[in-house]
């Protein structure tokens, strides 16, 4: 407890305040422009970061993170446009609510749910966070070699449509991970001859490119050279039937609970935690059939179950430096950038700043009931009266800026575009780009773990699978990969036998 | 088309894994076996999504590109742009991108995108030079303005 009291007591001052409370309000604008997500704007802010206090750049992360997530509800609402993708399956109750003049309620619904499932996630994070962490001491260099495996291996097989890719996508990243000087030998790989190689490709310029420019370039090929018309963005408020609220607790509460599961596991991320929260608000309504049609539980399920998803996913990212999504990921390099090493001394050595960031993210969800009300809604909803073309110029000239400040060399620009025009093709190809950037991560890691293990026992490998926990972790990478390929057979044979 | 992609895809992934792993063959020890161990598994990752793509016999359509045009009209935008950051200055290249992108996608109202570009590079100035005091390459035209450059 008294963990938690130092952190709020760090957190409760003027400068992590002001960043929390500029951070949600840029994080809803973001979230409500549909093409700007927010691993782009979190990457984009990551390189301002580097002289400011770790507290105050881990509170502009929690806000963007928190408020781009409910951000993403407007347009979605509005429009029938996911303003992120975490909100496609807000979009099935909330526009049928505002065709039928209910907009205004069914942002109230999506704020108040947001709020609500950031604040669930908030407290498993602050619960479930340090418990993990004493497990992990109890860890040695195998099992760190088998963990950012498998988180790895769950992430290249759950982020894409096809498992191969994904995996092809974390090995490519795995290997982008090894140029440089090699920590334990010295020796220099891949590097050309290049000195600017020898540090290794920067990860925030890679990830500025790849998470970036792809989205930029989509707005350019749209072309809106309009925006949007004052007729469009017009709110009517509608009051709340009795107890109409009261009816939505047990759907928050649901949501809430799928959302930090969701969360928690690798690979799975914001939008897959609305689609479960949906389904399981529709399996368990009298009215299913009034789904779709604009009923609020929809809105409430499908918002409540993606705010949750976002402090959970950050448990095994602080706990165990594992990180379950690119956000957390992002997260992480915010510690490394701080010199902080993530994982389960973080919690002994730093508990002033994981409570604080905790506290941070608990904080940032509160602000949603304050900050993205119906007056502020109205106020966001006109900046998409903006011509989207020219956004296009504007994001550029901020990729380039925050990549340039990192290490002052007009080289990572270049690095930069090369990475955003592959990351554009790949994920046109149905690559995914998360395992990449996970794998530029965790590889350093999982290299210098497997080479310590070695070492320990002396060139034995079977010490990689014969500690317990290390063996249970390598059967469950096994499993990870394995199910789908166990489920591709079972479905050739299936389609086999309707055949005959 | 998506077969078509995919093999090329495939192949440009054999391709990289073959020369990571040739090139860590000149690495000594261990910081050599690694890398080559990827090397391998992105070579057979590579050939599995090709082979896969020759066995699905797929003829369903995939659009690399929705509007080559606009997109081709961004890449190269941009690269003049990036290219012209040291040799005019950050904030004068940036000036230029915002007025000359959007009327390159086909923008016509010179006057909104004027004050659009205007407010939007004082405000990076105002964050980044002033607040930040961030170095960002300097302007060639500032001693011909009176900056000091």
């Amino acid at each position: 407890m008294e963990f938690y009291t130092q952190a709020l007591s760090s957190v409760l001052t003027f400068w992590p305040l002001l960043a929390m409370i500029g951070a949600t309000l840029l994080g809803v604008f973001i979230g409500a422009l549909p093409g700007l997500n927010p691993v782009m704007a979190i990457a984009l802010l990551l390189p301002l970061t580097y002289s400011m206090d770790p507290l105050v750049a881990l509170a502009m992360v929690a806000g963007i993170y928190n408020g781009s997530m409910y951000g993403g509800a407007i347009p979605a609402i509005l429009l029938r446009i996911p303003g992120t993708p975490a909100s496609i399956a807000t979009t099935f109750d909330g526009f049928p609510m505002a065709d039928k003049g209910e907009a205004s309620k069914a942002l109230k619904i999506a704020c108040w749910s947001s709020a609500i499932g950031g604040i669930a996630s908030a407290i498993a994070l602050m619960t479930v966070g340090p418990l993990l962490a004493r497990v992990t001491l109890f860890f040695g260099p195998a099992e760190y070699f088998w963990i950012a495996i498998f988180g790895m291996a769950s992430v290249g097989v759950m982020v894409g449509s096809d498992p191969i890719k994904g995996i092809m996508a974390a090995v490519l990243g795995l290997l982008i991970g090894t140029i440089g000087i090699d920590s334990l030998s010295g020796q220099a790989r891949y590097t050309f001859g290049q000195t600017w190689l020898l540090g290794g490709l920067d990860l925030i310029v890679v990830l500025v490119g790849l998470y970036a420019l792809p989205p930029v370039l989509q707005l350019a090929e749209k072309c809106d050279l309009k925006g949007l018309s004052a007729a469009q963005l017009k709110l009517t408020d509608v009051p709340f039937k009795p107890g109409e609220i009261r009816s939505l607790i047990p759907t928050w509460i649901r949501s809430s609970g799928i959302g930090i599961g969701v969360g928690i596991l690798p690979g799975a991320g914001g939008n897959i935690a609305a689609f479960l929260s949906y389904n399981a608000a529709k399996n368990a309504s009298k009215d299913p059939d009034s789904f779709g049609k604009g009923n609020p539980q929809g809105v409430a399920a499908a918002e409540s179950g993606n705010n949750a998803d976002n402090a959970a996913s950050m448990i095994p990212a602080l706990a165990l430096g594992i990180p379950g999504n690119v956000v957390a990921a992002l997260v992480l390099s915010a510690l490394t950038i701080h010199g902080l090493q993530p994982g389960p001394q973080l919690f002994h050595q730093n508990p002033v700043l994981v409570g604080g960031f905790m506290m941070e993210m608990l904080i940032t969800s509160l602000l949603i009931f304050l900050l993205g009300g119906a007056v502020a809604t109205r106020v966001f909803a006109q900046f998409q009266r903006l011509p989207g073309v020219l956004l296009v110029p504007s994001i550029l000239i901020l990729m380039c800026v925050g990549v340039y400040v990192i290490n002052g060399r007009p080289i990572d620009l270049w690095v930069m575009l090369l990475a955003g025009i592959a990351g554009y093709f790949l994920e046109k190809l149905n690559v995914p780009l998360a395992p990449i950037i996970l794998g530029m991560i965790l590889g350093p890691m999982a290299e210098q773990s497997v080479r310590r293990a070695l070492l320990i026992s002396r060139g034995d490998a079977t010490e990689l699978l014969t500690r317990p926990i290390s063996a249970t972790l390598a059967v469950a990478t096994f499993l990870v990969i394995a199910w789908p390929i166990f489920k591709a057979i079972r479905r050739k044979k299936a389609n086999a036998a309707a055949v005959e | 088309m998506e077969q078509r992609q995919d093999i090329v895809l495939g192949l440009i992934f054999v391709g990289l894994g073959i020369a990571a792993a040739w090139m860590a063959t000149s690495y000594n020890g261990a910081g050599g076996i690694y890398p080559m161990v990827l090397g391998i598994i992105l070579t057979l990752l590579g050939g599995a999504v090709a082979l896969k793509a020759v066995r699905a016999r797929s003829t369903s359509e995939r659009t690399l590109i929705d509007a080559p045009s606009k997109m081709i009209t961004a890449v190269v935008t941009a690269v003049i742009y990036v290219a012209l950051i040291v040799p005019l200055g950050f904030y004068s290249s940036s000036f230029l991108l915002m007025l000359a992108l959007p009327i390159a996608l086909g923008f016509r109202q010179g006057l909104y995108a004027l004050i659009v570009a205007l407010v939007f590079i004082l405000v990076v100035f105002l964050v980044f030079s002033v607040l930040l005091e961030k170095p960002l390459p300097r302007e060639a035209l500032g001693p011909l303005l009176g900056f000091g450059g």
